[in-house]
Parts: structure tokens; sequence; C-alpha cells
């Protein structure tokens, strides 16, 4: 294994039961992320990105399990195969808010309303270090500051309501680093602020990656948040990981017809009121009712009978790989 | 927060005053009056008009309405709570002979049901849909629906008919004074009234986790690595009982008067089996004084609840 991958996730599928139908809401998808890099999963609502995420953090819910693959997680003592491990067991309690934590999408419903702040960084030190109660506070007060909270001595007996939503997402991201992990998930994590906000954020999020050398696994469909943050990109439609690669190699030359589409249906700030936008045709369809092979076919001007069967990931350089019969040359 | 309780303090009074008028006109146009029923019907046609109205004229019945309600007010803010009409022993007295029985009785329901009720509640919202749960929901529903007494009778009927363990009813046996020897008339009447009200809280603080465990915030703790049971009852149980203490706390004073049916069945010396009996006899100053103590209670939980819920919920600001 290449050492600096933090996680690697192999033929990947989570799947969803209910009324005893089955929801393939991952189908198996693999990818790295790398140590002290940012990486950007990027597709429609519903594709499978957030399960994705909370499938490496075992924190899925009841009618959802993992079905088959691997995840594996490079830690400094060695791999430690995150599937295997029980749900709620020791060893992933162990992992979950040290070495991979998690930051939601939004920050009001995502904090216990009736404790405060600081009781709710705390919480996290208390259950991954040995520090008393003091020092847990000092440091609680110490991630604030570094959070860019003002006057965080304060702030840190105050309750969730008595923040803005900007700073309840900046609590939120002191919470998660607060055992300095080695992973930090982001699950679209600007998607409830303002957009002056979104890119205060996303400024922090890239600090603390430098700072702490902190790798980020960032799901997001803002395309223009992939240019500025990503090093990897990873692009999700239905379950499926459709184009996969540097953001070089996804953003100036996209192969999948999918990718393609998605960044010509973006306008772009400067080109003017009369750029062409071109929206995607047709609509997801019903995950319960799939097309057979490859799930952008009857979406996809480019789609022929051999459409009809799931094409194998193809690599187009060492980095850049696509799932495509009929890959787009580089334009 | 000071201004707060003084300003409900004060709201207190008019709201106090307007009640007890209502309740006063209430038993003004209730027909017939406490000398009506003193009387034997058999007498009462044959006796003199001019006798009834002395005997009206001697317990102060013969004043207009308002006059009443004036006299009996005044001797209210004095601290005089009037006299009973058919055996003339002061109110304050029988108040406070007939209190302890009632609040031994609901103090020891309140506990035992919120306890339990809170505890299986929880239970069943942890194990959704496992046997347990639709037993205890079974258990609920019959809780709640079936009347407290019927469940008194056949609580007798069992208890003391077959099993032979308990007492059918009252308080004391003469010549026993201590709470051991209270002990056995205590069981089934409390048991009896904590069924219905276990029930209810279960539901409700089923319900309560429910919500509270598809919170995000649970999600949340899960992802800091927090054990189960930390992320259940640190986290989601403390959220969830917010509305359940308020639901609690809403039945205190209902209890004061609410056992009424259960000091029946039971022939529990309380005030509740004083109440039913007043309000027969048209005995009115102690009907005004047990309607006048109750709204009261009702009142001023309510505002101890406004107090309690700001405690539990730092979102809640009093001003």
């Amino acid at each position: 294994m290449k050492d600096d991958v933090i996680i690697s996730v192999k033929d990947l599928k989570t799947f969803f039961y209910t009324n005893n139908r089955c929801n393939k809401a991952v189908n198996g998808v693999s990818f790295d992320i790398k140590k002290g890099k940012t990486l950007c999963v990027v597709g429609e609502s519903g594709c499978g990105k957030s399960v994705t995420a909370s499938s490496i953090m075992q924190l899925l819910p009841k009618l959802s399990r993992i079905e088959n693959g691997k995840i594996t997680y490079h830690s400094n003592e060695g791999d430690i195969r995150i599937d295997q491990l029980k749900k709620n067991g020791a060893e992933m309690r162990a992992i979950r808010g040290s070495d991979i934590s998690m930051i939601f999408q939004d920050p009001m419903t995502a904090l216990n309303p009736v404790y405060s702040i600081g009781f709710q960084i705390s919480e996290n030190i208390q259950y991954h270090t040995r520090l008393k109660k003091s020092e847990r506070k000092d440091q609680s007060i110490k991630l604030l500051k570094e959070m860019g909270i003002p006057l965080p001595e304060q702030r840190i007996n105050e309750y969730p309501h008595q923040y803005s939503g900007g700073m309840r997402q900046r609590a939120m991201i002191a919470m998660a680093m607060a055992c300095n992990p080695k992973v930090l998930i982001a699950d679209e994590p600007t998607t409830a602020l303002d957009v002056t906000i979104q890119a205060q954020i996303f400024e922090l999020m890239d600090e603390l990656k430098e700072k702490h050398d902190t790798a980020i696994m960032l799901i997001t469909h803002d395309m223009g948040v992939v240019t500025e943050l990503a090093d990897d990109v990873v692009v999700m439609y239905m379950g499926n990981i459709v184009e996969n690669g540097t953001v070089d190699d996804v953003l100036r030359k996209p192969s999948h017809p999918y990718t393609k589409a998605l960044l010509e249906s973006i306008p772009v700030l400067g080109r003017g009121k009369n750029q062409v936008i071109e929206p995607i045709k047709g609509s997801t369809p019903d995950p319960y009712n799939r097309p057979k092979g490859c799930q952008f076919a009857p979406r996809c001007p480019y789609a022929d009978s051999s459409c009809l069967v799931m094409p194998d990931e193809s690599s187009i350089n060492n980095t850049h790989s696509v799932r495509c019969w009929h890959p787009m040359e580089a334009v | 927060m000071l201004t707060y309780t003084l300003r409900r303090l004060l709201i207190l009074i008019p709201m106090l005053l307007f009640l007890s008028f209502l309740i006063y006109l209430g038993l003004e146009l209730t027909p017939g009056d406490a000398v009506s029923y003193m009387i034997s019907p058999e007498r009462y046609a044959t006796m003199d008009p001019a006798e009834l109205e002395a005997v009206r004229e001697a317990l102060g019945l013969d004043d207009p309405f308002l006059i009443r309600y004036a006299k009996w007010l005044g001797g209210v803010l004095k601290g005089d709570f009037g006299y009973s009409l058919q055996s003339g022993v002061p109110i304050r007295d029988i108040v406070f002979d007939r209190l302890p029985a009632t609040l031994e009785l609901s103090a020891g329901a309140i506990i035992i049901s919120t306890i339990f009720g809170i505890f299986f509640g929880t239970i069943s919202a942890l194990k959704r849909g496992s046997i347990g749960d639709n037993a205890l929901t079974l258990a609920g529903m019959l809780g709640v629906s079936v009347p407290r007494f019927i469940f008194g009778l056949l609580a007798i009927l069992l208890f003391t008919f077959h099993l032979k363990w308990l007492p059918v009813g009252g308080r004391l046996r003469p010549g026993y004074e201590g709470f051991m020897d209270r002990l056995p008339h205590l069981i089934m009447p409390t048991l009896v009234l904590s069924a219905t009200l276990v029930a209810g809280i279960m539901r409700y603080s089923r319900a309560s986790m429910l919500d509270a465990m598809n919170r995000d915030f649970m999600k949340t703790a899960r992802s800091k690595g927090l054990p189960e049971w930390r992320v259940n009852f640190v986290h989601g149980l403390r959220v969830s009982l917010i509305p359940v203490i308020v639901l609690i706390a809403f039945r205190l004073p209902i209890l004061l008067g609410g056992t009424v049916i259960i000091e029946q069945v039971f022939q529990w010396p309380g005030i509740g089996s004083e109440f039913i009996g007043a309000v027969r006899s048209r005995n009115y100053p102690i009907v005004m004084m047990i309607a006048f103590f109750t709204t009261f209670a009702v009142l001023f939980v309510s505002f101890l609840i406004d107090l309690f819920t700001a405690l539990l919920d730092p979102r809640v600001k009093l001003d």
C-alpha cells in the first residue's frame, strides 16, 4: 500500500432495506483519502455521498448496512479494517472523534441544545484523553480561540442558540478538531450558511489542514469550492464513482459525460448574463427501479447499446480513472 | 427573574378572584340549598315557611348572592374559611384533618408513576419494536383507557377477596396509629392511582424519547466516540425529559382534587371524599374552599412549571 494514503475504500457496498425493498445507495465505490490532502466528493443529492461518509464512520442508520467491501484506516499503529469493527464497539469508538471526526450539514440541529458549547467540546476530549476537568476546559477555550471565536472564555459557557450560524459551525469544527484527528469528514458543512460565512468556514478548514496536516473528505455540490480546496476529486452518480482523479484531471479534462454535463450546468461569475448554461436533461432514476448497465446512460447524449452493460473503471493516466465506455477526449 | 416572579404572583390575585366568583356562581345556580338537604323531605313539606326562613337566616343563606360572596371573600382574606353548614366544624380543621391523607396518597402515586413511567417509556423507546416494547404499549393503552374505578374494583376483588392480602379500604384500624400500620391500607389505592398515571407518562416519555433519538445531535454525539449509554442517557434522555417533566408537573394539582374517585372506591378519608359529600349536601363553604385551593394549586404549579422549564431548557427565557 502506498504510504501517503490514510484511508482506502475498496469496492464498498452499503445497502438500505426499507419495506422489503433494497436501495443500493452505495454500489461498489473505491477511492483513497491521502494524508493531509483534501478529497472532494461531488454529485447530485441522493447519489450516495453522505452514505459513503457515514460508512467510514460506521454511523449508518438502523436500516442500512455495509454489505461488502473494505474500509482500511492506515493508522500509525498499523492498518485497521473499519468495516470489520463492531459498530459501537470500543475500538470503533476509540477511532471516532479522535482519529477520524466528522462535521455535519446543519450546525443548529447537530449540536445538543441543552448543553453548553464548552461541555460538548470537553466531552470529546474526555473520552479520548486522560486530561483533568480544568485542563479540558483550557483546551476547549484554546480550540474556540483557534477557530476564531471572539471572547472564548465567555462563549464557552454559552449554549448553541446563543451562537450565530457561522459560529455554531466553528464550534462544531472545534469539537471535531479537539483530538487532532488524522481525517476530518465534512458533510456539506456550509449548506445551511450564508455565502460569506461559507467562504470563512472553508478558509478555516484549509488553514487547519495546513496546520495540523489533517486529511479532509469534503462532501459538496459546489464546484467553486472544489476548485478552491480540492486536491483530489471523486464524482459520484447513483451510488457509483463515475470519475476519480486530481482536481486538474477532473475539472480541466473531464472524461465522463456526467462530469462534463455537471460542469456545463454551472454559471460562471464574470462570464456575463448571456452565457450558455446547459442543464442535465431528465432526472435521476428511481433508486428502486434502476436502469440496466451504466446508470447515466438514459440521460447521456453519447449512450449506445454498449452502455447496457456496466463499464469497468479504466485508467486515463495513473491518477485519473473513469467508468465509461466512451470517455471524452480532453478538450 | 425577580420582576418576572413578582409579576406572575401578582397576576395570580385577579385570576383567583375571578375563578372563585365563577365557582360561587356555579354553586348559586345549582338547584336546592343546604337547608333542603338537612331536613327530611316529609318534614320539609309540612314545615312552616317562616321556620325555614329562620333556619336559612341562621346559616346566612338569606342574603342576596353578591353580598354572600362578599362576606365569604372577606372571611377568606382574614383567614377565616367559615364553618361546615352541617356539623358546624371550622373548615380549617376539616382541611387540616383530611389533607394529609390525600397528600399521602397522591405523593406516593406521583413518585411511583414518575419513576416507572419514565423508566418504562425510555426502555420502550430504546428497544422499539421488540416484544417488550409491544407489551408495554399494550399495557399503556389499557392503562390510559380503562377507568380508574374499574381498576380499583378489580384490585379489591383480587387482593382482598381472593388473595386476602390487603384490607378492602379505609386508612386505619381503631387502635393502630403508626405509618407501618397504615401501610397495608395505602398500598392498593396508591398502586391503582399510579397505574393510570404510569401509563400516561410512559406513552408520553416513549414518544419524546423516540423524537430525541431521531435528532441530529445524537449522530454528532456518536461521531465523538461516546459510548451508547452516554449517547442515549446524557444526550437523548436529557432532551426528552423536558416535555415529560412539564406533563408530570401539570398532574400535581389534579392529584389534590383528582383522587376523588379513588378515595370513594377505597373509602379513603381524604379531601376528595369530603368534596363529594359537600357537593351532595350543598355544603357550599366546604365546596368553595376545596375548589379554591385546587384552583390556587393549578395556578401556582403552572407558575412553578415555567420556572422549572427555564431551568431545564437553556433556550427558555423568562422575561
